[in-house]
């Protein structure tokens, strides 16, 4: 009898964590989401010392008002176009020269193999904010002396984001072709492939999951930096990441609208997450820190 | 004559090495050559700005900076100058923040990750839940905590006041608290990545160590004192060496939730630089301190690599 009751006040306190757990993470997703479905009126109105108008998890006039005029002021729908185009371009771009990279450090024992993957680990530990600063001085330079637009460019953007991409795709991408046995390779060789034969034939169906995590982490990496994005991207490139943050102004906080484009951001990453979750996950356990 | 000609047959070799492995070199031009461009290059002429008199009359003519030598790190150093001050001030500021976020953040990762750890209903769906503040875009994640860290508007006061905790709403998002906020909208942000990682730790432990254990009466706090954190200590130094650089580095959290001037209580090198090279221009002391920052975290960095071994498991 004891021991039963030790066992259920166990299980309820066990329960409840995780409750409290979930609520912690949970609740700035409430927030955002019932934030765009709150009247402009009705967050300036809110006060905290105010009984009876505080702010609330339940708007009290729900309206759909912050996504019928969400690109009204803040040109967000240009925003999102820029991002999908740039994003989407990284995540082609990348995944073609990750595959092949990883692919050649992977399979073939050449001279040079190890140091160039410790390059490659090694531009993960630059400041992003370092390279940041001679970037954008050779953007201007580039076109000073040649005459192509680079800064405020979509190809300018993608060629910089795919660079960023690349390094922990390569390494993800190697992980998953090592797992690959090679008597495939040679077997596919036997059958009268050459090696870049096998790899297309062979080794990328096989990579498929591999292939899915890279191509994802490229578009979720291009779709939210911010770095580069404030300084490389202009009035013709801006991208979600750096617009969601224009609905704040020195004359006007536009919080209902923000939080609308912030449920908006968001939704492209959640749709992949709840499609492919276990693709993603794989991939980002195998490829960040195999030992 | 020796000499000359184990030079040409080591050069032979050489040749040979790259004919041999043509293919492979082939394959990774592509990838050589744009990280080379963005990457290699520019961290290179980035070292070089550091030393040059490089700010806006110079940007348009690279060839009238002059070299100044060592003069930009002093005055990016200097704590009698007003920039000198605040870019040692933020250098404190980020260690602080590190230190808080990767303590906490870890804590909370390893107590979940524990509970996670036991087989109970719904825990594939609770480890899809608490992965969402880690997939969100970061402008996303705090674009909403400064939302609700808003002093009138916002939640957080709300409940402090209901709980009794203030008695004024707190101002969050400016002066000597701002920092406070960002911290716990990034432990927020960055535990969940912790916690998958030390859940894959923890399930690669076999469970006839957990059972010899019990056995021998192990209590639950000695079983993970001597199995499951020793046996976690890899996953855990690569953790926190790769957590620490980022963190130093970290922009978005400071940026998105307090501008891109954060004052002078949560001024962090990174937003203090991005405006020191283009909204002040001076170039050359904006490429100093992130030089600086870079020779802070190149411990970190060489433990991490060094950790990582990346030739071992090439098969």
């Amino acid at each position: 009898m004891n021991t039963r009751i030790k066992k259920t006040i166990k299980r309820v306190f066990f329960y409840l964590t995780i409750a409290l757990v979930l609520a912690w993470v949970l609740m700035p997703f409430f927030w955002m989401v019932s934030g765009s479905f709150k009247s402009t009126l009705e967050i300036q109105a809110s006060d905290i010392k105010t009984p009876g108008q505080e702010p609330t998890w339940i708007p009290r006039r729900p309206t759909l008002e912050n996504y019928l005029t969400v690109n009204k002021v803040v040109k967000i729908a240009d925003y999102f176009k820029n991002s999908v185009i740039i994003s989407l371009g990284t995540m082609i771009f990348c995944l073609i020269i990750a595959v092949l990279a990883g692919y050649s450090i992977s399979r073939f024992k050449f001279p040079g193999r190890h140091p160039y993957t410790v390059a490659v680990l090694s531009t993960q530990m630059f400041p992003g904010i370092l390279f940041l600063i001679p970037y954008a001085v050779m953007f201007i330079g580039v076109t000073r002396f040649t005459g192509i637009p680079m800064r405020d460019t979509y190809w300018g953007m993608i060629f910089t984001y795919t660079s960023f991409a690349l390094p922990f795709s390569i390494w993800m991408l190697r992980g998953y072709f090592n797992t690959i046995p090679r008597e495939i390779d040679e077997q596919a060789q036997i059958d009268g492939c050459n090696k870049i034969g096998a790899l297309f034939r062979v080794i990328i169906p096989l990579a498929k999951p591999g292939l899915i995590a890279v191509g994802i982490y490229g578009f979720m990496m291009a779709w939210g930096e911010i770095l580069f994005a404030s300084v490389l991207t202009g009035k013709d490139t801006t991208t979600l990441a750096i617009g969601i943050l224009r609905y704040i102004t020195t004359q006007e906080n536009r919080w209902g609208g923000m939080m609308a484009a912030c449920v908006l951001t968001s939704l492209p990453v959640l749709a992949f997450f709840t499609l492919l979750q276990k693709h993603m996950i794989s991939g980002l356990t195998a490829g960040a820190l195999k030992e | 004559m020796k000499n000359t000609r184990s030079m040409l047959s080591s050069i032979s070799t050489v040749m040979g090495n790259i004919r041999r492995y043509r293919i492979a070199y082939y394959l990774l031009i592509p990838a050589l050559i744009l990280m080379l461009l963005v990457h290699f290059i520019p961290m290179i002429w980035g070292i070089t700005i550091s030393f040059l008199d490089f700010d806006v009359h110079t940007i348009n003519d690279w060839s009238k900076a002059t070299f100044i030598g060592i003069d930009n790190y002093i005055n990016g150093l200097n704590p009698i100058t007003t920039i000198g001050e605040r870019f040692l001030r933020s250098l404190w500021n980020v260690t602080f923040y590190a230190i808080v976020v990767l303590s906490l953040g870890y804590l909370i990762a390893m107590g979940v990750a524990l509970l996670l750890n036991r087989k109970f209903k719904g825990r594939i769906i609770v480890r899809g839940l608490i992965l969402l503040p880690y997939i969100i875009p970061d402008t996303v994640a705090f674009a909403v905590w400064r939302f609700m860290f808003q002093s009138r508007i916002g939640i957080v006061n709300k409940y402090l006041l209901d709980w009794g905790w203030i008695k004024e709403p707190t101002l969050w998002l400016i002066g000597d608290k701002s920092i406070y906020a960002v911290m716990i909208a990034s432990i927020w942000k960055g535990w969940p990545f912790t916690c998958l990682m030390l859940l894959a730790g923890l399930q690669s432990i076999p469970d006839d160590l957990y059972d010899a254990a019990r056995i021998d009466g192990a209590s639950a706090w000695q079983q993970f004192k001597s199995i499951t954190f020793p046996l976690l200590i890899p996953v855990t130094t690569v953790l926190l060496l790769l957590s620490t650089i980022w963190t130093f580095y970290a922009f978005n959290q400071f940026y998105v939730m307090l501008g891109s001037d954060p004052g002078y209580q949560a001024d962090v090198p990174s937003t203090l630089i991005l405006r020191e090279a283009f909204t002040s221009l001076h170039y050359g002391i904006g490429s100093a301190m992130s030089v600086i920052l870079m020779l802070i975290m190149i411990v970190f960095s060489i433990l991490y690599i060094k950790r990582i071994k990346p030739g071992e498991e090439i098969v």
